[in-house]
């Protein structure tokens, strides 16, 4: 179409019984873009209601919500729908951008680069990486002796396949993946066998209680040194690194102080999978022999992972991993509540800490999702909904 | 899926929100792309005047809280969500003023021709 002319434009102003002295002298003509309007091989706009400037990743897959990922945060993304047309304009100037250069043209044809009906807008979510572990689960390193991994047909994923599937930045998956202790084993992100790795935390325990070493002055050399005939180098150095604080001396030497609570947790997890549950008395005497010489089994180490049931006789414990368990709110209170009617608060909680967002608490998650009675003079929540 | 930052130079381009009530719709039954929408003024007290066909709205300036990002997925066919495994936008503009016109149009009356 052709430009308009300021003759046109004084005449529509004319028309519109304007006056041209109330007004600043330069018009914008608008017409839309050769992009605009959208349809086949056309640009597709996206507006996006925003508050940080850094490079972003929308992930999701075709069943997935789709969010929005920055270098360290996850968002989810929600589209706002308004009765208004909202047109973009390139190079559109605001009143005072035009008295502030009073050489701005006179007129300004500027192109509507597109427009849209709605908008999206981003509220900072929880990571969702189970995900990550689920993949990660599908093909655990069961050691260099598995014959597995040489005819394995299962999906090896590297960083970067992880990032394309898994809903949340590239910090976040970093930082989980040290978490759950994963490892790279020939550039492919590995999480290794419970029994592998329970046989090779074994290979070094024993070591150290055959040694004498300080749990808190474990040296790494000496430890590959001894064990590297039976495991790989790797592996053992791994193990060190996943139950153990690394830490230089002055000399140079590097040192693992070992980490007594991980540890024992490790060995819980061990004796518990063996059974549906156990007398609670008779599974504490059995761990605290289990665990290494110098180590104090506790209870509260099993937070998450364990759960115990002081109200039954004789009281008892079963395995509950909180990583089992659903990683949607509603569907992860619904999951406790079939396992256990009533909760006291300090027994729910390590199983809903992690659905906390940030600035929420688990008394506003409770709150939310549960509702509180006394029972016994102690508080306790149950289901808002009947239980099937 | 990915999202770019548009241009190496750093500094994204300013652009300015329009928003309108009710909906844009070609005259003739064609495509949009090139077609007139309408002539933009400002008052001497910096309100905007949108003059679209035979309407006059008035309207305002606005600073917006929240700034808006406009991302462009180029070309192809769209697709109903952002997600998907192959969606790429770029980050093209940032919008940090809007022109509302929430008034409701006023119609431009012309002279009404004399009988022959």
């Amino acid at each position: 179409a052709a430009m308009r002319s300021r003759a046109e434009v004084d005449a529509t102003l004319q028309t519109a019984k304007l006056n041209p002295a109330e007004l600043l002298p330069a018009v914008h003509c608008l017409s839309f873009g050769p992009q605009a309007g959208g349809g086949e091989g056309k640009n597709t706009y996206l507006l996006l209601c925003w508050f940080f400037f850094s490079s972003l990743v929308i992930r999701g897959e075709k069943d997935e919500h789709a969010v929005l990922c920055s270098k360290d945060k996850t968002y989810d993304m929600k589209i706002a729908d308004t009765s208004n047309m909202l047109l973009f304009v390139p190079g559109c100037k605001t009143p005072e951008e035009l008295n502030a250069d009073p050489a701005s043209c006179n007129i300004i044809h500027s192109q509507i680069a597109g427009f849209s009906n709605n908008y999206w807008e981003l509220r900072r979510c929880r990571p969702k990486l189970k995900k990550l572990r689920k993949l990660l689960m599908e093909d655990p390193y069961e050691g260099p002796d598995s014959q597995k991994d040489q005819t394995s047909t299962f999906s090896k994923y590297t960083t970067e396949d992880l990032l394309s599937l898994v809903q949340a930045s590239e910090e976040e998956i970093l930082h989980q993946l040290q978490v759950i202790d994963a490892c790279k084993i020939e550039g492919y992100w590995r999480i290794l066998g419970f029994e592998y790795e329970m046989k090779l935390l074994n290979h070094v325990t024993q070591l150290i209680d055959s040694e004498s070493w300080p749990l808190s002055k474990v040296p790494l050399c000496a430890c590959l040194e001894e064990l590297g005939s039976l495991e790989p180098r790797e592996m053992i150095e791994h193990i060190l690194l996943s139950y153990g604080r690394k830490y230089v001396d002055d000399a140079g030497e590097v040192f693992f102080e070992m980490r007594e609570d991980k540890i024992c947790r490790a060995i819980a997890e061990m004796l518990l999978q063996n059974a549906v549950k156990f007398n609670l008395s008779d599974f504490e005497e059995v761990w605290q022999q289990s665990v290494p010489e110098g180590m104090k089994t506790r209870l509260d180490q099993l937070k998450g992972l364990a759960l115990v049931d002081k109200t039954s006789r004789p009281e008892t414990i079963l395995l509950l991993k909180v990583e089992d368990l659903p990683e949607d709110n509603q569907e992860r209170f619904n999951s406790l509540f079939g396992i256990r009617q009533k909760w006291t608060e300090v027994d729910i909680t390590p199983y809903i800490q992690d659905l906390c967002a940030e600035k929420q608490t688990v008394g506003a998650l409770l709150t939310k999702y549960a509702r509180s009675s006394m029972l016994n003079g102690v508080k306790v929540y149950n289901s808002r909904r009947p239980i099937s | 899926p990915c999202l770019s930052p548009s241009s190496s130079t750093g500094a994204l381009a300013q652009w300015v929100l329009v928003e309108l009530q009710g909906e844009v719709e070609p005259r003739q039954s064609g495509d949009l792309a090139g077609s007139l929408l309408g002539d933009l003024h400002y008052t001497r007290e910096g309100v905007p005047v949108l003059i679209v066909g035979h309407h006059i709205l008035y309207g305002k300036v606005v600073q917006l809280e929240k700034p808006f990002a406009v991302l462009v997925k180029e070309g192809g066919a769209p697709q109903p969500s952002p997600g998907g495994p192959h969606s790429c936008y770029t980050v093209t503009a940032l919008i940090k003023t809007k022109l509302l016109f929430k008034t409701r149009p006023k119609p431009i009356i012309t002279h009404v021709p004399k009988k022959v």
